[in-house]
Parts: structure tokens; C-alpha cells; sequence
């Protein structure tokens, strides 16, 4: 070892130990922004990343289209049918919404409203790493994207929630990532609970339900919705649906494993959720 | 060696490093086996510091270390760090140890793998974020997966190696 520290090994040590640091401060002093390194090494790497992405896209399009025609065909006839109920479900909806418009103007309430600005961005790249659950997409802060915003897929299910934001690039970690948290609903009861991640469940593509009402009665289906509470992120989002309901290990609450309603392997766009207004 | 021969040497093994970093970040992260997908940095790193030694092992590390820091999310300077040490570990070991070739890197990219995955178990025992057994159930997989790399990834530092000048002087 004495080649090791006649030859600079220390000063390259004490270099390594000097800019973890100045990462890691860097990193809490930015926030969710990236810091100057990460943006730079985001920005460069954006045309391989767009390439790749494409690339990836195209072959599995590609792919589709040799391999699955007779699967899309059935597809295709199954959804016709579920459109049509669909049409039907709205027609009585609409009657529905003209009778609630009526009795609130009987009594003088705000009309309800939902107004959202979103933008959309493309999935760029995957997770890099097994210990967590996210994704690249194509738009940062040059776009108006926030650390916090949430980000939906075209159906408006939720996807998740942007964690670090480039300058032409975010990351996004996605609803079963271990660190993510927010409020849930269940749309059939109104019962509210905390949608969280979890490690285990994060490798089955499922999160958790925690917090559950004491007396609540959870049917496997039951469709879960974030809450709104706290203003944070836009209530009514769909998030998916109960699984099933574990006792935590204290025996004492109980959980719910939710499954995602999005297909978070198979995303190529998404849109976020800059802002929003809601009047209920 | 030449300041010259010493920046076009570095710069070739800089430059070979990169394809291994966008395979490990956009490509291979596509095509989960066992659900996990592979590391390949910490490889390079290993490789280079067997073939180069300590030193040049630790200045490899932080380059690789700074490269993953940047690219990969919630690191917050972990890597630069960990990478460094891998790198001069790695070097110390295939030179006093071991021996600076195959044989040696593949165990001290054993070791380089477990280290860093023993660092985000025991992370996350501390911060009770999970149970052993889910911990280990993602890092078992992701070791063995990992080590299906060495060889070709040794094998394209091996080729730099006998390409450029040998005498490192730091």
C-alpha cells in the first residue's frame, strides 16, 4: 500500500469524500430540483434516452403487430360491447347531472368544477435501480414541472408523483415505490386511509392501504381514489382496486393491498398535473 | 509517460466506460431477469482497478462513482464514494491477495457487489423500511445477475488495458 499513497491515493480519497459530500448537500439545498451534475449529465443524455426510448417503442409496436393481431382482434370486439354499456351508463348520467345542475341552483351552490392544467410528457427511461420504482419522461422544469405535481396516464389513473426535476427531464416514482405516500378513499364507502408504498409489495407491482377505519368493510374491488385532503394532490384520481386485506403484523390494524389500475410497465405517455382547481 | 500519453489513456478508458453506463441505465433496465435488472458501473470499476491497481482504481471508482451519482436518483454522493473505495479495495486486493486477472475480478466484483448491496440492506433495516427477507430476495438475484457481466466487462477494459501505455504515473 505504500505505492497506493506515494502515488496520490489519499488526495484521490479525499477528493471522493469531498464531492460525496458536496452532492449530498447539494441535493437536500435543491430539493426535488436536480442538482447542477444530475441536470447536466439529464441534459446530455437526453438524445441517447429519447433514441433508446423510441427505438424500444417502435419494436414493440412491431412486435404487436406480427404477434398479438388475433389477441387485439378480441380485444377489439370486447370493448365495442363495454362501450356500448358505457354509452348507456352515460346517457342516465347525463339526466343525472342535469338534475344535481337544477337542485344546486335551487340552492344557491357554486357550480362544481374540476379544471386542470396538464402537460404532456413521454416515458423516456426506467428505473435504474431495483430498490426503487421510477421513471424518466421528457419534460422538466423548462415545461413548468414541479417537484410534488402529479402525474396521471391517459385514462387518468394515477401514475405518480415527480420527485427530481431537470431541466428538460423529471423523475417520476411511481405509486408502488417504498417512499411514496398520499391520501386514499374508498369511492364506495367515502372511508378515508393512507395509500403508501411498500418494499415488499413494491416487487408484485402492489402497494399498500394503511390506516384503515376501524369498522370498515372492505369488499376485494373496491376501487380506491386519492382523498384530496390537504390540498396536495387533486381528489377523485383513480388509483386502483383492493386486492386483499391483511392484519398488520401487531394484530392490532388491518392494510389493504391495492393494485395499481395503470399498467406501469407498459407506459409510454403521460401527463402532469401542474395545477388544478376543484369545487366540489 | 507523457502528460499526453497519460490524458489519451484515461480518456480511452473514460470513453469505454460510457457504453457500459447507458447500457446499465437505458437498456438493460428494459429486460428485468428474475425482476431485477443489473449493475455494471461497479464491474468497471473492479475491472479497471484489477488491471490498474490501487491508485488508478480509485481515481476510476470516483469517475464512475460521479457518473452514477448524476445519473441516478437519491444516490446523494453515496456512489462517488462507495465507487472510490470499491476501486482501491478492488486494486489493493487483486495486487497483495489475489492476482490482476479474471479469476481475481470476478471475486473482487463478488465482493465490490455485496458490499454495496449489504450498504441499502442495512440502510433499510435501519430505517425499518422493510423485512430481511424482502431485502434480500431483490439483492440475491440482483449479485448473481450482475455477475453474469464480469466477463464481458472485463473483457472490454482488458482490451483497453493491452492498448494503452502500461506505467501509470499519478
Amino acid at each position: 500500500m505504500k505505492d497506493f499513497f506515494r502515488n496520490n491515493g489519499l488526495l484521490i480519497l479525499t477528493a471522493a469524500v469531498l464531492l460525496a459530500l458536496v452532492t449530498a448537500v447539494c441535493s437536500i439545498l435543491f430539493g426535488g430540483f436536480a442538482d447542477p451534475l444530475s441536470n447536466l449529465a439529464g441534459i446530455l443524455a437526453t438524445p441517447v434516452r429519447n433514441g433508446i426510448s423510441a427505438f424500444a417503442n417502435w419494436t414493440g409496436e412491431r412486435y404487436s403487430d406480427a404477434f398479438e393481431r388475433e389477441q387485439l382482434k378480441t380485444e377489439n370486439e370486447e370493448l365495442k360491447q363495454r362501450i356500448a354499456q358505457l354509452e348507456e351508463t352515460a346517457r342516465q348520467a347525463d339526466a343525472a347531472l342535469q338534475e344535481n345542475e337544477r337542485l344546486r341552483n335551487h340552492l344557491d351552490l357554486r357550480p362544481s368544477k374540476r379544471e386542470f392544467e396538464e402537460e404532456s410528457a413521454m416515458v423516456t427511461a426506467r428505473s435504474h435501480s431495483n430498490w426503487e420504482s421510477a421513471f424518466t419522461i421528457s419534460k422538466g422544469s423548462s415545461s413548468g414541472v414541479e417537484p410534488g405535481d402529479c402525474v396521471v396516464d391517459e385514462y387518468w389513473h394515477m401514475v405518480g408523483i415527480v420527485t427530481q426535476v431537470g431541466e428538460n427531464w423529471s423523475t417520476v416514482s411511481t405509486l408502488i415505490d417504498s417512499n411514496t405516500e398520499l391520501g386514499g378513499q374508498l369511492t364506495r364507502t367515502g372511508e378515508a386511509a393512507i395509500l403508501e408504498g411498500d418494499f415488499t409489495l413494491m416487487g408484485q407491482g402492489r402497494l399498500k392501504l394503511s390506516y384503515l377505519p376501524e369498522n370498515s368493510e372492505l369488499i376485494a374491488g373496491d376501487l380506491v381514489s386519492t382523498s384530496g385532503r390537504g390540498g396536495i394532490y387533486p381528489p377523485g384520481l383513480v388509483v386502483g382496486h383492493v386486492e386483499d386485506v391483511h392484519t398488520e403484523a401487531s394484530g392490532v390494524t388491518r392494510y389493504a393491498v391495492v393494485q395499481p389500475e395503470t399498467d406501469l410497465e407498459s407506459l409510454k405517455q403521460v401527463f402532469v398535473i401542474k395545477s388544478f382547481e376543484i369545487v366540489e | 509517460m507523457t502528460r499526453s500519453d497519460f490524458m489519451i489513456k484515461w480518456g480511452v478508458y473514460a470513453l469505454a466506460a460510457l457504453p457500459v453506463w447507458l447500457l446499465e441505465l437505458y437498456v438493460l433496465n428494459r429486460f428485468p431477469v428474475l425482476g431485477v435488472s443489473p449493475m455494471l458501473m461497479p464491474l468497471a470499476a473492479v475491472a479497471v482497478a484489477v488491471l490498474e491497481g490501487a491508485t488508478a482504481g480509485g481515481g476510476f471508482g470516483l469517475f464512475t462513482g460521479i457518473l452514477c451519482d448524476a445519473a441516478y436518483h437519491d444516490t446523494d454522493g453515496g456512489m462517488t464514494l462507495g465507487l472510490c473505495l470499491i476501486g482501491v479495495c478492488a486494486g489493493a486486493l487483486s495486487r497483495y491477495a489475489l492476482r490482476q486477472n479474471l479469476a481475481g475480478c470476478l471475486l473482487c466484483s463478488l465482493g465490490a457487489l455485496t458490499a454495496i448491496d449489504a450498504v441499502r440492506i442495512l440502510v433499510r433495516l435501519l430505517q425499518r423500511a422493510a423485512p430481511l427477507e424482502a431485502l434480500l430476495a431483490v439483492a440475491l438475484p440482483e449479485i448473481a445477475w450482475s455477475m453474469v457481466f464480469v466477463l464481458p466487462v472485463y473483457g472490454l477494459f482488458y482490451w483497453v488495458f493491452q492498448r494503452v501505455p502500461k506505467k501509470t504515473v499519478l
